[in-house]
């Protein structure tokens, strides 16, 4: 499992750099996809809440990438509405009543489809970038 | 359909409406963040405003979310529709001609359709009234006559496909005892009838199968306006009686709404009963009809060939002279606007050809704005954008519009709807009763959509065609049109021409038609004719001599005023339509066949009458009052009847008429004169066969006083009221009117029908010119270098005209010529509607002709004036 991590996060910051460029709606478009891939991997392991989502993504990726809300809640709706992760209230370790999100099999399935595509993505990207010789 | 619901219900809500699950996940989420900004040693406060910084914009947020609730495709709609807002806004004059084309096209139709829904489509105000059907009996050569009251009550007691069957027929009688004499209006009918029509009484009850009995007592049923106009709505009217010519009758109920099954409105209705005669001989006609409700799943043949079964046993066990009589039936709703289906069908017809060219003409500019936004559409392409994304855009756009023009549209079809009431003619049935209900709106809803998608074809097509590469290199003067948009363009000229060729042939034929029969010659003088109808009421005139002593009196009377010359009665005035019609024969020709024996038109004259019409006696004389009750029996013949049996009218004098034919009882009376012939179903028709009989020698209580006027008629109406009141003030006037008003009113529905035609024909040619003009202008602008190069080359004016106008010429003459084939064959459709002009007229047709290249030519003008006007020099430079 550990190569794809690392996968996932070059893609993710070669990604980011070229958008930068890129006008403010370009750039939202092609973020929306990769944050939906993002929390869909986030939740692979255990069933997390959007705090806890947002935590790990920024842990995960050295803080480099830091979520936005305006982008995170929208993007679990949206993960809800196609049925890839379901949401339950439970109360967490620490006392407190969270919305848990967790993976449906439909939605282990589409990781997989889009961890594929970004791998291939990432590795076209690194041979275009990488620099010659 | 739950989860879609409240899908929707979000969309409008989102504001408002976050879910509670939604703000109690934030909570939860700040408070984490609370949690962990306490641990790093915040105090309370610190650590709350830290992390809703953090957190950021709680509201935003909220909405983002719930935004993603959405259909994907209803964001995208909604994008496309402001971008189609922006759109129509930023070319307001190009959507102002749209919407206004639009406007016109949708609300004539609507307005047209919602007379056609109410008059012929919408079900009749009866219970299943779809399955009422009137009867009557049907001869060898008539149909639709009166049933016998033995033969309706063997249909109804033995037939096997209706439910119930009502006679019914119409009465008048005079009201008295409630101030001045007022004629009334009864419907005469079985007991049956009301349930069938669906009449409810609000006092009192309906009439049993007992008041249909000859013996039992005079009673009656009063409808709602006549009870409460005449008789001060009296709450205790049932027992009591009202006098009905000179009899009085006892009210038994009130109706709570008239059912409007008689196309006038009735004051009353009455028991009909069979006199002695009418009920022992079953061939005694009076004036009786039948309705009948067809038993459900039972078809109108069957119904027919159940009803002449039982007709044809009658033959053999009651036989008669009528054994040859059928039944005739008819669904209601076709007898009651039957021949107004034709009329109406043309005017949709007509009017759907304006929308054709309203879409033509909306698709034309659309198609011309299409391409000079061809290069904003390739740049899209370029960039990604999907073919279905820009045709969806497109469509967008034109549906807004359309639905803008539709909106336009229906608040003019309800003014239209309003003129068309106002001015049309009383005499269509149900035409009052259009509006805009639902089938109207859902119609008009339909036809906005269909003229969207319609219009929006030609642009779409010629995206379909785009070049990407040329139309970005090319796109520099405007220029960026396809061959496909030119073929497109040159297609819709023609077709606008064509329709609008059509429409001013077919209102061409029908204004000659008009126009023919407001100038038919009546035969005789309608001018300074006052015609006064009297129906005299039978208790106080029963016997033949009474009549005949008070239309003398009366006569008198008015020849004595000054400005009256002279004065003649008539039963049955020119155009007034049928008063009465039997079989005859000639008695010194052979018998014809018993299914040839030919029917002619009767009528009754004084001997003033023809003299005071100027109605020419051809041969012999007229009626003189020495033809009394007791001279030998004599008649008036028409040229009509002269013609059919005699070369020379003259030689039909002294010859005898058989009235009834050589089969039926009847009078024989002798030729004595043969008048000039008069339109007397109306002035659109040919003249009938026609006999009058002298006044004395066929007494009629209902006539029409002819009075020749020296001065203008209508001075001498008050004139005419106040002698007939001298004589005897309870005879109710029918009515007063000037003999060209009784002709003119004939043609009240043509002169409708006439007008309706020219008002599409004239928005089909301003369409027609509209679009035209801009297809030209389009076409001209597109080729301005062509033509500045050929400028520079040295071609003149001349040249340049001819080159441009041999393009109109030839979309102008292939529009015409399509135009003319189809007028050709549209001109059998005008059918019965054409009156004193042939089917092919070629002065219409040339006429069409000339207004079409007259068209061709307005809207050619300016663009061709404009090809002259390039300027070679700054056009050149532009490239």
């Amino acid at each position: 499992m550990e190569p794809v991590d690392r996968d996932f996060r070059i893609g993710y910051m070669s990604s980011m750099s070229t958008v930068d460029n890129l006008p403010e709606g370009e750039r939202l478009e092609l973020l929306q996809g990769t944050l939906e891939v993002l929390i869909l991997r986030s939740l692979k392991l255990e069933t997390n809440h959007a705090y806890g989502i947002a935590q790990f993504l920024a842990q995960q990726s050295d803080s480099e990438f830091v979520v936005d809300n305006g982008s995170l809640y929208p993007a679990l709706q949206r993960l809800l509405q196609r049925k890839w992760i379901s949401a339950q209230w439970k109360t967490s370790p620490n006392g407190r009543r969270a919305r848990y999100y967790s993976l449906t099999p439909e939605g282990r399935k589409q990781l997989i489809r889009a961890t594929t595509k970004w791998e291939r993505f990432a590795v076209a990207m690194a041979r275009i970038l990488a620099p010659e010789g | 359909m739950r989860q879609w619901w409240s899908k929707i219900a979000r969309v409008f809500r989102k504001q408002e409406d976050l879910s509670d699950d939604l703000r109690q996940e934030m909570d939860a989420h700040l408070e984490f963040m609370i949690d962990e900004n306490l641990e790093r040693g915040m105090n309370a406060a610190q650590a709350r405003a830290t992390a809703q910084r953090e957190f950021g914009n709680r509201t935003h947020v909220g909405e983002k979310s719930v935004e993603s609730w959405q259909f994907g495709w209803f964001e995208e709609l909604r994008r496309d529709g402001r971008y189609a807002a922006r759109g129509i806004l930023r070319a307001p004059l190009f959507s102002l001609i749209i919407v206004i084309t639009l406007a016109v096209g949708i609300g004539a139709n609507t307005a047209i359709f919602s007379a056609v829904y109410a008059v012929l489509l919408k079900p009749l105000p009866f219970p299943s009234g779809e399955r009422l059907v009137w009867m009557g009996e049907s001869t060898p050569s008539s149909s639709g006559i009166s049933v016998t009251w033995i033969n309706f009550k063997h249909w109804q007691q033995e037939n096997h496909s209706f439910v119930a069957m009502a006679g019914f027929q119409g009465r008048d009688l005079t009201l008295t005892g409630h101030g001045q004499a007022v004629l009334t209006h009864a419907g005469v009918v079985t007991s049956d009838f009301f349930p069938l029509v669906g009449a409810r009484p609000t006092l009192g009850r309906l009439f049993t199968a007992a008041d249909n009995d000859p013996h039992a007592p005079a009673v009656a049923v009063l409808n709602a306006d006549f009870w409460a106009k005449t008789l001060g709505a009296d709450p205790n009217i049932v027992g009591k009686s009202i006098t009905l010519d000179g009899q009085a009758i006892t009210v038994i109920g009130v109706l709570g709404r008239d059912p409007g099954f008689y196309t006038r409105p009735m004051d009353y209705y009455l028991p009909l009963r069979p006199t002695p005669q009418e009920a022992s001989q079953r061939d005694a006609h009076d004036s009786m009809r039948l309705i009948g409700l067809l038993k459900p799943g039972v078809t109108l043949a069957a119904a027919r060939s159940d009803i002449d079964t039982i007709m044809q046993r009658l033959a053999k066990a009651d036989p008669g002279p009528e054994n040859d009589h059928r039944v005739f039936a008819q669904l209601l709703s076709v007898e009651r606007t039957g021949d107004l289906k034709q009329p109406f069908y043309l005017l949709m017809a007509a009017v759907s050809l304006v929308l054709i060219l309203a879409c033509a003409n909306i698709g034309g500019l659309l198609l011309i704005r299409a391409t000079t936004r061809a290069r904003e559409l390739a740049i899209r392409t370029a960039i990604g954008a999907g073919r279905s994304r820009l045709v969806r855009q497109l469509l967008t756009e034109t549906l807004l519009i359309a639905a803008i023009g539709g909106a336009c549209g229906l608040g003019l079809a309800a003014v239209c709807l309003h003129l068309l009431q106002t001015l049309g003619p009383r005499d269509i049935p149900r035409l009052s009763e259009a509006g805009l209900n639902w089938p109207v709106l859902l119609f008009a809803a339909v036809l906005t959509l269909a003229v969207a998608l319609v219009s929006s074809l030609a642009p779409i097509l010629s995206t379909g065609k785009v070049s990407l590469s040329i139309l970005i290199k090319e796109g520099t003067a405007g220029s960026g049109n396809s061959s496909a948009g030119h073929a497109l363009r040159s297609g819709l000229v023609i077709v606008e021409i064509a329709v609008a060729v059509v429409l001013l042939f077919s209102s061409g034929m029908l204004l000659r038609s008009l126009w023919a029969a407001e100038n038919v010659n009546p035969g005789f003088d309608p001018g300074h004719v006052l015609a006064l109808e009297l129906q005299l009421p039978d208790a106080h005139y029963a016997s033949d001599g009474a009549v005949l002593d008070f239309f003398q009196r009366l006569k008198t009377a008015l020849r004595a005023q000054p400005g009256i010359e002279s004065v003649g009665a008539v039963n049955c005035p020119p155009a007034a339509g049928d008063c009465g019609d039997w079989w005859y024969s000639i008695v010194e020709r052979p018998a014809p066949s018993k299914d040839d024996v030919p029917v002619t038109l009767t009528n009754i004259a004084d001997s003033a009458y023809f003299q005071t019409m100027h109605l020419p006696i051809l041969a012999g004389r007229g009626p003189s009052p020495q033809d009394t009750a007791s001279s030998p029996k004599v008649v008036v013949i028409n040229d009509v009847i002269a013609r059919r049996w005699w070369a020379n009218p003259r030689a039909a004098i002294g010859q005898h008429i058989k009235l009834g034919g050589p089969y039926m009882k009847g009078p024989e009376v002798q030729i004595v004169g043969v008048a000039a012939n008069v339109p007397q179903m109306g002035l659109d028709t040919e003249p009938q066969p026609q006999l009058y009989f002298p006044v004395a020698q066929h007494v009629s209580n209902g006539m029409v006083v002819m009075m020749r006027t020296r001065g203008s008629p209508e001075s001498m109406m008050p004139v005419a009221r106040r002698v007939l009141a001298n004589i005897d003030r309870d005879v109710p006037i029918q009515s007063l009117k000037t003999a060209n008003e009784w002709l003119g009113a004939t043609l009240a529905r043509r002169r409708f029908i006439t007008l309706l035609l020219a008002l599409f024909a004239a928005i089909a040619v301003i369409l027609a010119i509209i679009g035209c003009y801009g297809a030209l202008n389009f076409w001209v602008n597109s080729r301005r270098q062509e033509i500045a190069i050929r400028m520079a080359m040295g071609a003149g004016t001349a040249a340049i005209l001819a080159r441009t106008g041999k393009q109109a010429a030839r979309l102008g003459i292939t529009g015409l010529l399509i135009g003319l084939a189809a007028s050709w064959g549209a001109s059998r459709w005008l059918g019965n509607l054409l009156f004193g002009v042939s089917v092919h007229d070629p002065l219409v047709f040339s006429a069409a002709v000339f207004f079409a290249l007259l068209l061709v030519l307005l809207s050619a003008a300016v663009p061709l004036w404009r090809a002259t006007q390039v300027d070679p020099i700054a056009t050149l430079h532009e490239v």
